[in-house]
């Protein structure tokens, strides 16, 4: 059912891009050995080491000078089953401020119950000596303050629950 | 001396205890409750872990120290830098237990950390100077009558201060008001000292410093400059050595200012004095920072010195073995700071653990560094991974050396300083030399990076590609459906 498959989606780390046939053909592609290869494309000669390949070869790791970057190729049906509904809804209501790195929590700015606006400080997170000050990225109501200043927090842990 | 104690942690202790070890000499670390696996700790003949993770309670606690290197037997303690480095009294105390200090006197740290009182020292040396005022004002219309003389802009600095906190700029007289009120208020809540004076504001500066190192007989020599003007939130990221604006002239001349502020001082061990260098190549005296700097392994590549032994060899009351003609030049080297911060997102921390972690190795290429793979980076201290230094023939070499040194240093886990290092050394204004202490505001921009990132994505992503179809058409038979349909049928 899949015979002429046209476009593949490509997720390279937080990128994606998309080609054609007709681009893919265009790069010329030599393997230097089982894992190391060169590609030349629009005159640009880059060197390219496979370092992780799962059994299918859709989804790999490659590094490219020096940087590496995770790999994940989608054809026209993966595509297709992608837009059949599992990607999830962008508009989500959000419930609960998450620390954005791990550090200690010095001063709450903000009380329960209290109204707050987009852009407002909710607290200040310290870590490694630097004062990071977490706002609010929508207009909220605060309905529990999960920490206390003094308190060490993990990347992810619940700082503040919103209504 | 038979045993010395590194007040510190990370790759400072550890490049201090690899030339303890050479000397013959036998290290004892201190730790915090977050560093047992810390390279230091595993690396020192002896190791106490002094309290929690907080730097207050750990590695500020100056008592808890001298307790346990009294209870070890030890006869010198190496502060490295930062901690109790430029602690007067903690300095006091150690010698006052009978050990030694490896470092310079109290009372230089005590003259030396009052910006004030350092130009108070200096004054009969005639050492150049930004122009301005040398004691604390606070009256405002007095503050207007030296701009006026020096000329606007001028910069108001609180006298305890340090890492741009309690500085502020002023134009124009009608700002003044306003803001020697904030920088009194600054200086005071920052530094517990609501001194602030007032200097010509340079604007194009450049920072460049100068490494001495003392003994305790007055001898005195300088181990030329260093050039530390890429900054981002007035910190270093990068320096070099020589600088490619000093010319010999300059060079004799900076190094003999440099030698005479340590003199001021009665000045023993190494020490670093800081030049501010305006477009025109006048450089005023800013500092003295009365420790072992962060970025001396620049130096000690090109003048071949090891500044840590020579400390060590001061505090033991050795006199200095070489003198200033010993010290010449030999190529070019660099250091690039691997800060675990994110230069896409503001270089805010970025915490986690090493989930690879490979250094770069070759001649001429030095990695100083506090971590193994696999390690995290604890949330309580300075977010310096590592130092990358290297060293060439000449300043393009260097520089193509650490590009590939940048690109041959695998760190993933945490965002770093690695790629911000690419974009520098491959700006034409590093290359060409021309650029001052705004580098990063003036040039660099996220969007620089991300754009040679989405580049290099890109052609990842084709490698994919054709990787994935030439390997389809090798498994070809395999990979086909019906075979395998058949086969179950069979059964």
């Amino acid at each position: 059912m899949a015979e002429t498959i046209k476009t593949y989606k490509v997720k390279a780390n937080d990128f994606v891009f998309s080609f054609d046939q007709a681009a893919i053909d265009a790069a010329d592609f030599i393997k230097k050995s089982g894992e190391e290869f060169n590609l030349i494309c629009e005159n640009r000669s880059v060197n390219a080491r496979l370092l992780e390949s799962d059994s299918t070869g859709k989804k790999l790791k490659l590094e490219i000078e020096g940087e590496s970057f995770e790999l994940e190729i989608k054809d026209e049906l993966d595509q297709m089953l992608d837009s059949m509904g599992f990607s999830t809804a962008s508009t989500k209501h959000i419930k609960e401020i998450k620390a954005p790195m791990p550090g200690l929590v010095l001063d709450i700015a903000v009380k329960e119950g209290q109204e707050v606006k987009e852009g407002d400080r909710i607290l200040i997170l310290e870590a490694m000596k630097m004062e990071n000050s977490i706002l609010i990225q929508s207009n909220a109501v605060i309905k529990r303050i999960a920490v206390t200043p003094g308190q060490a927090v993990d990347k992810n842990q619940v700082l503040v629950e919103l209504e | 001396m038979k045993k010395i104690l590194v007040a510190n942690r990370g790759e400072i202790a550890l490049r201090i205890m690899r030339t303890i070890r050479k000397m013959g000499i036998k290290s004892v670390a201190v730790y915090s409750e977050a560093d047992r696996h810390s390279p230091h700790v595993l690396f020192a003949d002896e190791a106490v872990c002094i309290g929690p993770p907080p730097s207050n309670q750990s590695y500020l606690n100056g008592e808890k120290i001298i307790e346990v290197s009294k209870a070890l037997g030890v006869d010198g303690i190496h502060p490295g830098y930062g901690f109790l480095s430029e602690n007067a009294a903690f300095a006091q105390k150690v010698t006052d237990a009978g050990i030694e200090f490896i470092g310079p006197t109290p009372e230089a740290m005590r003259v030396m950390g009052s910006k004030l009182a350092a130009k108070e020292s200096v004054k009969k040396y005639n050492i150049p100077m930004v122009p301005g005022i040398d004691r604390a004002i606070e009256d405002v219309n007095e503050a207007i009558d030296v701009a006026n003389r020096i000329g606007y802009p001028v910069l108001i600095k609180a006298s305890a201060g340090g890492g741009g906190k309690g500085m502020r700029i002023v134009e124009k007289a009608d700002d003044m008001q306003e803001q020697m009120e904030r920088a009194i208020s600054e200086a005071k809540s920052s530094f517990g000292d609501g001194s602030v004076f007032i200097e010509k504001y340079v604007t194009s500066p450049r920072h460049i410093e100068v490494q001495v190192v003392a003994d305790k007989y007055g001898n005195v020599i300088h181990g030329l400059e260093r050039e530390c003007s890429i900054q981002r939130r007035h910190q270093k990221v990068i320096e070099e050595t020589p600088s490619a604006i000093v010319t010999p002239e300059m060079r004799e001349r900076i190094g003999e200012a440099a030698v005479k502020v340590a003199k001021s001082c009665n000045y023993v061990s190494t020490g670093t004095v800081e030049f501010l260098v305006d477009d025109k190549l006048n450089f005023y005296f800013l500092e003295m920072n009365t420790r072992l700097q962060v970025e001396h392994p620049v130096s000690e590549m090109i003048i071949g010195l090891d500044l840590v032994e020579q400390q060590i060899r001061i505090a033991r009351g050795e006199q200095l073995a070489v003198t200033q003609e010993d010290i010449i030049s030999n190529g070019h080297a660099i250091e690039l700071r691997v800060y675990a911060e994110d230069p896409l997102n503001n270089f805010l921390p970025s915490i986690g653990t090493l989930t690879k972690y490979e250094r770069p190795v070759g001649e001429g290429i030095r990695v100083d560094d506090g971590y193994e793979e696999g390690m995290t980076i604890p949330i309580y201290y300075d977010p310096m991974i590592a130092k990358l230094v290297v060293h060439g023939k000449t300043r393009t070499e260097a520089i193509q050396k650490m590009l590939q040194a940048i690109r041959e240093y695998k760190i993933e886990g945490v965002a770093t300083t690695l790629p911000f290092g690419t974009f520098v050394f491959e700006h034409d204004a590093f290359f060409s030399g021309k650029f001052d202490t705004h580098f990063v505001k003036n040039y660099y921009t996220p969007e620089k990076i991300r754009e040679k990132q989405k580049a290099n994505a890109e052609i990842a992503s084709l490698v994919a590609l054709k990787y994935w179809q030439e390997r389809k058409k090798m498994l070809g038979p395999v990979d086909h459906k019906s075979t395998s349909w058949k086969r179950r049928l069979a059964h």
